[in-house]
């Protein structure tokens, strides 16, 4: 009775049994938000959601006047009852993408998904120049967030594992009304990565 | 009665007088018959009844001059590794493995058809190294194919083992003899022949008068080694298939969506999705109550930048990667012990490079691991 192959054998000191290990590599994508770092400003938290939705971002009290100072910073309207005021923050965005063949088109979009209900006296806003990470200044430093298309906020070579800031808030009209929205307002901005 | 002695009056000489006596023929005769009343009284006449033992089918060769018969197990292992010495069939048990061989028992002359039978037997010459063997039996009355049907055989005249309890004149009978060997390692480790004699007593239930036969068994044990993997609770599957396989899936280098039994560590540069195994070696009889087990990549990735696998001694690491070189294997353990389980973790790091050198798509590779027992 001599050595049998495998697991066990018989009249030596050694057995070798082997393990073969299978994998399937898959390439990989992630975008997370997390609250903004930039000196000299107030930040509004970046809280998990735990999906859906998977972040949340309070403004707290807001007016159109600008009266409330809002949890983070504001920028009073240039002629109250006649522009919007503005309450902002900003916030890291970080892009991770792994085992990807092709990734010098990268880009990072954001989209309100779910807007604030009409009449829209309350909308959401980024900075003018989508991709800018300069901290604003001025209410023109502000624009609508696009509801209808995304808006480019990473532009093509967004490099996986290397944060972003961005601007977000929110503007408040003067509009009067019956309809104007009061109380506590929800709305979703939908960030996309796509690695290509 | 007629009497039928040859005897004379003869001249016998004293053991003691140191002198010439002589006892008349009568004398002789009485003395003679009170002696042969006597015997008869006490021992019942170890004649007449007789035991064969012969080859049973599909069981050893049983050869040998009437009343002192023998036969051989070949060669055996406690593992029940490799095939068994024709006739022999084995059995692993989770200590050792039974070595068993049908016989048959052959009772005639016992003086008339009607007429019975018992036999026992017990061992009369032990193995030199009965830590390494022992001897069961299974009575004719068993099947005798499964190891609760047999039973240690007695040592000792006075409290043999049955065999058959009753037997009639002329009938042969299929009993089971069996040799179990443990694992037996270190101090009374053996290897080598060794051999076992048997005494079997043949009882005729009509007037008691008995007989014995006798068979000497012979054996050759080996050592033996194996090592297995297994599950570990909560572990990713380890299937048998040449020898073993473990599928860790589909796997990304940000850790996202294990499969079931791998958990992920974030680590420089990739991802670590890990489990937990075991590995359980089993050896018998070593000179040495321990082993040493070593791994090495022996296969590699075809990726082998991308995918690399780690070992660890906990959950949570520290991950190692796993020596590729055969003659600087990983070293897991030195000191293994028989039919311990041992958990360990096996890692499989996952790059997050992209590029030109990214690859998706599946690979595989090889672990060989050696356990060796001194």
């Amino acid at each position: 009775m001599g050595a049998f192959a495998g697991t066990q054998a018989a009249n030596v000191a050694t057995v070798s049994p082997t393990l073969q290990i299978s994998a399937t590599i898959q390439k990989a994508v992630s975008l997370t938000l997390a609250t903004g770092t930039t000196g000299g400003i107030s930040h509004c938290a970046v809280a998990a959601g735990g999906g859906p939705p998977d972040y949340t971002m309070s403004f707290g009290n807001v007016d159109a006047l600008g009266v409330n100072a809002g949890a983070c910073n504001k920028f009073n309207p240039v002629t109250p009852g006649t522009t919007n005021a503005i309450y902002w923050t900003d916030y890291q965005l970080l892009p991770v993408y792994t085992s990807h063949t092709a990734f010098a088109g990268t880009t990072v979009t954001a989209q309100v998904t779910t807007d604030f209900a009409a009449p829209h006296n309350i909308f959401v806003v980024r900075s003018s120049t989508a991709t800018s990470s300069t901290t604003p200044t001025l209410t023109t430093d502000f624009a609508a967030m696009s509801t209808g298309s995304a808006d480019t906020i990473g532009a093509a070579g967004v490099a996986s594992g290397t944060a972003l800031t961005r601007f977000i808030g929110v503007a408040v009209t003067p509009a009067n009304g019956a309809t104007v929205l009061q109380g506590a307002q929800t709305a979703t901005v939908t960030f996309t990565l796509t690695v290509l | 009665m007629r009497e039928t002695f040859n005897i004379r009056t003869q001249d016998r000489q004293h053991p003691r007088a140191g002198k010439k006596v002589t006892l008349p023929y009568v004398q002789v005769r009485i003395a003679l018959i009170a002696l042969i009343l006597t015997v008869a009284f006490l021992v019942p006449q170890a004649t007449g009844q007789t035991l064969t033992l012969s080859t049973a089918p599909g069981g050893i060769a049983i050869a040998g001059p009437a009343g002192a018969f023998t036969g051989s197990f070949g060669t055996m292992n406690a593992l029940g590794v490799g095939t068994p010495s024709a006739g022999v069939t084995n059995i692993v048990l989770s200590n050792g493995t039974l070595y068993y061989t049908p016989y048959h028992l052959r009772t005639s002359a016992l003086g008339g058809a009607a007429r019975t039978a018992s036999v026992t037997a017990y061992v009369s010459t032990n193995f030199a190294h009965p830590a390494a063997f022992t001897v069961e039996s299974c009575p004719t009355s068993s099947p005798c194919n499964a190891s609760g049907q047999y039973s240690v055989m007695s040592t000792s005249s006075a409290t043999p083992t049955t065999i058959i309890t009753s037997q009639a004149n002329n009938v042969t009978s299929t009993a089971g003899l069996a040799l179990f060997l443990p694992d037996n390692n270190g101090a009374s480790q053996f290897t080598g022949t060794d051999s076992v004699r048997i005494t079997f007593t043949i009882t005729n239930l009509f007037n008691g008068n008995h007989k014995t036969v006798t068979l000497t068994l012979s054996a050759t044990l080996q050592n033996a080694v194996q090592l297995t993997l297994g599950t570990a609770p909560g572990g990713a599957t380890i299937t048998p298939a040449a020898d073993f396989n473990l599928n860790f899936g589909n796997v990304n280098a940000l850790g996202i969506g294990p499969g079931a039994g791998l958990a992920t560590t974030a680590v420089a540069g990739g991802n670590i999705y890990h489990t937990a195994y075991l590995l359980n070696p089993v050896f018998s009889a070593m000179t040495s109550t321990t082993g040493t087990i070593k791994v090495y990549v022996s296969t590699n990735f075809a990726h082998p930048a991308l995918l690399i696998l780690n070992d660890a001694s906990a959950t949570n690491g520290p991950y190692s990667a796993i020596s590729t070189n055969a003659g600087a294997q990983t070293q897991i353990t030195n000191a293994a012990t028989d039919r311990s389980s041992i958990t360990r973790y096996l890692g499989l790091f996952v790059s997050n490079v992209n590029g030109a050198t990214a690859f998706n798509g599946s690979d595989t590779a090889t672990l060989t691991f050696t356990l060796t027992v001194p």
